[in-house]
């Protein structure tokens, strides 16, 4: 009895979360400066990791420089990087980005709703999606070290084959 | 109508019943925090204002170790 009422706390703990193995959560979403619409299925196909960040997020600053480099390193290979902005004054993002231009795509996404699809548990968080859209792996917070983690999961999934 | 101790007790219970429903509102989630981590958020936005106030508290009740010292000064400083 007491496990049964143990698993059922964990479970509605869990619930919503968007674990490994699941379907990734899609969103079509307004880029910072073209506001041109930006939607995850149109990279099916491609490894793609998807990061959440905010102006206000210190993690976020020394994250986002990390995956442009990261991105360059992957130039060649079927990777994106999507950039989802979760400042709920967009003016605050759009500052941040013109003292730190980033080279890869920046979506935004001031309701927070595909914040909520993916039931964020910390900020920043990012998830690495496969070629058939599947999440591979889930990064809360971050330190310059999740770069090589990164890496060798990344590397992993590219070396995959198309669907 | 008569005011009767069972209807005293039911508006009691009402009122307490009400005000749990204030317990009801969902936790702030980790992308709603921009407000929360404003500079002006802080308990000591102001550092000057800060230290002078730890000063202050710390020459009443230095004798009792204040901020974090060991106790059992003279607490004149």
């Amino acid at each position: 009895m007491r496990l049964a009422v143990a698993l059922s706390l964990l479970l509605a703990a869990t619930a919503g979360a968007v674990e490994p193995g699941a379907p990734a959560p899609g969103f079509r979403l307004p880029t910072f400066d073209s506001q041109q619409p930006i939607s995850l299925a149109d990279y099916r196909g491609k490894v793609v990791l998807v990061d959440f960040w905010a102006s206000w997020c210190s993690p976020c600053r020394q994250s986002l420089p990390l995956y442009a480099k990261l991105r360059e390193h992957y130039a060649a290979a079927d990777f994106a990087i999507i950039a989802i902005g979760l400042d709920e004054d967009v003016a605050d993002g759009k500052t941040f980005l013109a003292e730190h231009p980033i080279a890869y795509t920046t979506v935004q996404n001031p309701q927070g709703d595909i914040a909520k699809a993916f039931d964020l548990k910390g900020m920043p968080s990012s998830y690495l999606i496969d070629r058939d859209g599947i999440v591979r792996a889930r990064h809360v917070g971050f330190t310059p070290a999740d770069i090589d983690v990164l890496k060798k999961e990344i590397d992993g999934l590219v070396a995959k084959h198309a669907p | 109508m008569v005011w009767s101790p069972n209807m005293h007790r039911s508006l009691l219970l009402l009122i307490a019943v009400a005000t749990l429903a204030g317990c009801a509102t969902s936790p702030v989630q980790p992308w709603q925090r921009g407000r929360l981590a404003r500079w002006d958020m802080r308990w000591d936005a102001d550092p000057l204002r800060a230290a002078m106030d730890a000063h202050t508290y710390f020459s009443k009740e230095g004798t009792t170790g204040a901020i974090g010292a060991a106790g059992g000064g003279c607490g004149c400083n």
